[in-house]
């Protein structure tokens, strides 16, 4: 599903004359097959999320490849990677991410919209979605008017609604109490067993680490060597 | 993303933020209204001019003047022999030529009289051309003639005084002919210098016919018509072509003679007005001096289209302004909404989809503000052309006497006003559009946009 080759990343900070390299991924190779939950593990600041980011295209890597999905996404520009995450991609943000202007319908519609999908199909398919998060009561109501754990039910609806093969997470709990974490790694799995929904989660909490078939280790951006299960 | 769709998230968010949108679209409004109201001035008053212009005359019309005989500007005029050459030009449909006698003449009937001027004239050609009579008959013999229809309303008793015309210089009904013209006798006298004293003569013509009134109102016509073969009796009585008038020493002035037989109006009449700037053309080229209200037309044209054109420039310029309005919104509105720009490039928007979004909804404003500154620069129009003849009414206590349009919208002007604003919308929605296609999303899945 995701093949990453030497991948290596770093940010330059600072104004023209004065700049500054940080280096924050270190060569950086694995895979992740079709079917699997792998988790990300690392202290704060080891490079996880941005690992993350470049697999979900928000930033370009400076060396190395990203396949998904038989696609060298590494390649693409930022229209093309649009595209392409509209089409395979699901994203569960530790802050939910939702439109606040938007009802929890609209929000999970939202996406159906960028690829075009005609108003009736969108309406069920969206209210499904709902129902299958156990939001339908809930669907006129805005972000701000949700708890927590709605909100981030609501983000997983518009990340499942295009069903896209693979879903990325960075730190998906991070904002739950641990009732309602315990209920969104249930629904992980559910998903990934039934649907087959490949996990790439980014976690530095053990419970959710625990729910991978893998884990990896990253230190100073580089993969803690035989920690790969 | 859907065109429908995308025009309802234009709407929710024009909705967001409504008093801005609005604000943005008034001005636009108020700079379409501007430029319309501006240009309909010069609109307006090129309308009345021409309509001023070719009311008075046949648009059909070509006046000959003469021709030129050589480069320093000596003048020939004209003879049968050049209406004979204009009557084979391409689409002529008649030429008119008339004889002038050359001095005041005075008819007399009764005790009533009229100075006014004598014509010879071609009626064959006259008919074709338009000419009509309103009683009794085309002249046929030596001393039949036919009288203007404005003759018999200018015929006035000779005992009457100064005070004879009215204030629209006609003469009054009290002093005026009130017999019977068509059929009765009028003497037409003549006079010359001889031998240092004033001769007169005085020949009898009998009145056959009277013209049609002429259409337009402020028009008058009171010539008389004679024949030919009279107005060579009158020649040969002065001794001078055209009964020209020597003065006291009966001197002749230089090339008097060659004034026998020459026509004083020779006009031509084309047989629709397309004809009219290829007959001139011809006619240029052989040297005659010809005008016509074509040709005027054309001139007068140019000028207003200078001047439209100015004034359309300078209502873009308060277009202009109105766009730097639309620039802000349209910043604004990006700002405000980067986070959820983000967001929806996180999940996979196209940044041309999201710089479609926003370009729809400036020209939506745009488009939106040039109707209602259409709609607004009629309403202004009607009042305008409806109060100014009332405030000059106000002011000098009478009416305009012409009919003047003070402002007039072809439809031209809207669409001109649109497709500019619409321009400009889209040049000043461009950079904001693009900025939103930039937004990082990181950053703003931060806040920190
Ligand atoms: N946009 C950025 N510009 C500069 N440095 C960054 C940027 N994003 C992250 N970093 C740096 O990269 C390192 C890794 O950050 P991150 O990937 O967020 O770690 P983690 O998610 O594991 O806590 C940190 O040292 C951080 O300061
Ligand atoms: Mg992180």
């Amino acid at each position: 599903m995701i093949t990453i080759k030497n991948l290596s990343h770093d940010f330059v900070i600072g104004k023209k004359g004065r700049q500054t390299i940080i280096p924050v991924l270190r060569d950086i190779s694995f895979t992740v097959e079709k079917g699997e939950i792998v988790t990300i593990v690392g202290r704060s600041g080891s490079g996880k999320s941005t690992l993350l980011n470049l697999v979900s295209g928000f930033i370009h890597p400076k060396e190395g490849e990203i396949w998904i999905g038989g696609e060298k996404v590494s390649e693409l520009n930022e229209a093309k990677f649009a595209d392409f995450r509209i089409k395979n991609l699901g994203f569960i943000f530790q802050s939910f991410q939702l439109i606040p202007s938007m009802t929890a319908f609209q929000n999970v519609e939202l996406p159906l919209i960028l690829k075009g999908v005609n108003e009736n199909v969108r309406k069920q398919q969206t209210e499904e979605m709902l129902k299958k998060v156990g939001l339908l009561d809930y669907q006129d109501h805005y972000p701000g008017e949700l708890s927590g754990g709605q909100q981030q039910r609501v983000s997983i609806a518009r990340a499942l609604i295009v069903n896209p093969p693979l879903i990325l997470a960075d730190e998906p709990t991070g904002s739950l109490d641990s009732e309602t974490e315990e209920e969104l790694l249930q629904f992980i799995k559910e998903l990934n067993r039934d649907l087959g929904i490949t996990f790439l989660i980014i976690t530095h909490d053990d419970q959710v680490a625990d729910i991978g078939n893998r884990k990896i280790e990253l230190l100073d951006g580089r993969i803690v060597e035989g920690v790969l299960v | 993303m859907r065109l429908r769709d995308q025009f309802r998230f234009v709407r929710q968010n024009m909705k967001k933020n409504r008093t801005r949108v609005f604000m943005t679209i008034l001005a636009t409004a108020m700079g379409c209204a501007f430029l319309i109201v501006l240009a309909s001035v010069g609109f307006g008053l090129q309308k009345s001019v021409v309509k001023e212009m070719t009311e008075q005359r046949v648009i059909t019309q070509i006046d000959v003047h003469g021709q030129e005989t050589n480069e320093k500007g000596g003048f020939r005029q004209l003879t049968d022999k050049d209406v004979k050459i204009f009557e084979k030009v391409k689409d002529v449909k008649a030429v008119t030529r008339r004889k002038q006698l050359q001095q005041e003449s005075t008819y007399t009937i009764g005790n009533y009289q009229e100075p006014t001027q004598t014509f010879v004239a071609n009626f064959p050609s006259e008919v074709k051309a338009g000419f009509e009579l309103s009683k009794g008959k085309l002249p046929k013999s030596k001393d039949e003639v036919v009288v203007g229809y404005n003759f018999l309303l200018n015929l006035a008793s000779k005992d009457a005084g100064d005070d004879m015309y009215d204030e629209r210089g006609q003469v009054k009904a009290e002093y005026r002919y009130t017999g019977k013209l068509l059929g009765e006798k009028i003497g037409l006298t003549v006079t010359q210098f001889k031998d240092g004293k004033q001769v007169e003569k005085t020949i009898p013509l009998t009145v056959v016919g009277i013209s049609k009134k002429p259409t337009k109102d402020w028009a008058q016509d009171s010539s008389v018509f004679i024949s030919d073969e009279m107005l060579k009796e009158i020649e040969a009585f002065t001794g001078t072509p055209k009964g020209f008038m020597l003065d006291q020493n009966g001197e002749k002035p230089q090339g008097l003679e060659a004034g026998y037989d020459t026509y004083d109006e020779v006009k031509i009449y084309a047989k629709d007005m397309e004809a009219v700037q290829s007959i001139s053309d011809q006619l240029k080229e052989e040297k005659y001096a010809t005008y016509s209200v074509v040709n005027e037309l054309k001139e007068v044209n140019m000028v207003f289209m200078i001047a439209k054109a100015g004034l359309i420039f300078i209502g873009t310029i308060a277009i202009l302004i109105a766009s730097i309005g639309i620039y802000n919104t349209m910043t604004m509105a990006v700002t405000e909404r980067a986070p959820d720009i983000g967001i929806m490039k996180a999940i996979g928007a196209n940044p041309k989809t999201i710089k479609r979004i926003f370009l729809l909804e400036s020209s939506y404003i745009g488009l939106i503000g040039a109707l209602i500154g259409t709609a607004v620069s009629y309403v202004i129009s009607y009042t305008v052309n409806f109060a100014i003849p009332l405030i000059i009414k106000q002011a000098f206590g009478k009416e305009t006497e012409i009919n003047l349009i003070f402002s007039d919208i072809p439809l031209i002007l809207p669409i001109i006003c649109v497709v500019i604003c619409y321009g400009v919308t889209i040049i000043s929605g461009l950079r904001p559009a693009q900025r939103a296609t930039k937004v990082d999303v990181l950053k703003a899945m931060r806040r920190e946009v």
